[in-house]
């Protein structure tokens, strides 16, 4: 019986946008609340800024990439150094992303709560689903 | 000061409480009472080649924020052919002043918070004497 892989969350940061900290926080939750001893995460950027070892991540792992806007910069730099990513979530497919305010790219206002734990909820649903449909 | 453009950009690294003291110091750069002098753009744009905001960088002077020795804020700059003019390592400026060391990676504290601010003067009082 072959053991069931950790699954791997790329978040990205998204210093200028507030979908950033919002799948930053998100990809926390999941990683040191919901699923601690089912993850594993690598900070995006070292995919450009290390070397094949950190290149070598969704090769290793099943991975969720968790974007905070269109621009898909976690899943873009995630396929273009390492690896398809086998799942993509993009934070403006919730009806609510569009309620987020600009200040929230550094702090999250009590208003994005649900936001925050919705999103949580479908990054853990999806790690528990690639693990159980893993070969 | 100069009529530059000043980017200033973190790590945010995902990894340590560190990362999200440079995400901190930051928001104090470009929101606290340093107005309209620096602005930051989200790192990911460069790992994803964003060429738009490569041009920015290559017009700005840009300051780097890293948490952890890696350095990837300065390395991902530095990769697209950019100099950075100031790389603040945020573990060296805690040696410096160990009272504020932070807290969590999800609640960095106020400890947290004024290492962040340690950041900010370090970077201010570069730029002064950049302009002496």
């Amino acid at each position: 019986m072959s053991e069931l892989p950790k699954v791997g969350i790329i978040s990205c940061s998204g210093e200028d946008c507030p979908g950033g900290n919002i799948s930053r926080e998100a990809t926390l939750r999941v990683l040191h609340n919901l699923r601690p001893d089912e993850t594993a995460t690598i900070c995006l950027p070292l995919f450009l800024a290390g070397g094949e070892g950190e290149r070598g991540f969704a090769k290793r792992f099943p991975t969720i990439t968790v974007d905070g806007c269109g621009k898909m910069c976690a899943a873009i730099g995630t396929a273009r150094f390492s690896n398809k990513p086998a799942v993509e979530i993009n934070l403006e497919d919730y009806p609510d992303f569009i309620s987020l305010k600009d200040e929230e790219k550094w702090h999250i206002q009590e208003s994005s709560s649900d936001l925050v734990e919705k999103l949580s909820n479908d990054i853990a649903s999806h790690v528990d689903e690639l693990r159980n449909t893993w070969e | 000061m100069s009529d530059a453009k000043r980017v200033v950009i973190p790590c945010s690294g995902i990894g340590k409480a560190f990362g999200t003291v440079a995400r901190e110091a930051t928001y104090q750069l470009t929101k606290t009472g340093n107005g309209e002098d620096y602005r930051t753009i989200c790192l990911p744009l460069l790992v994803a080649g964003d060429q738009k905001a490569i041009n920015l960088l290559k017009q700005s002077r840009v300051y780097t924020i890293d948490g952890c020795p890696k350095k990837c804020a300065t390395l991902c700059v530095e990769r697209t052919g950019v100099d950075v003019a100031m790389e603040v390592v945020v573990p060296k400026i805690l040696a410096k002043n160990t009272d504020h060391k932070p807290g969590s990676i999800l609640d960095i504290g106020p400890n947290g918070v004024l290492l962040a601010k340690d950041i900010v003067n370090v970077i201010l009082e570069e730029e002064s004497d950049r302009d002496e």
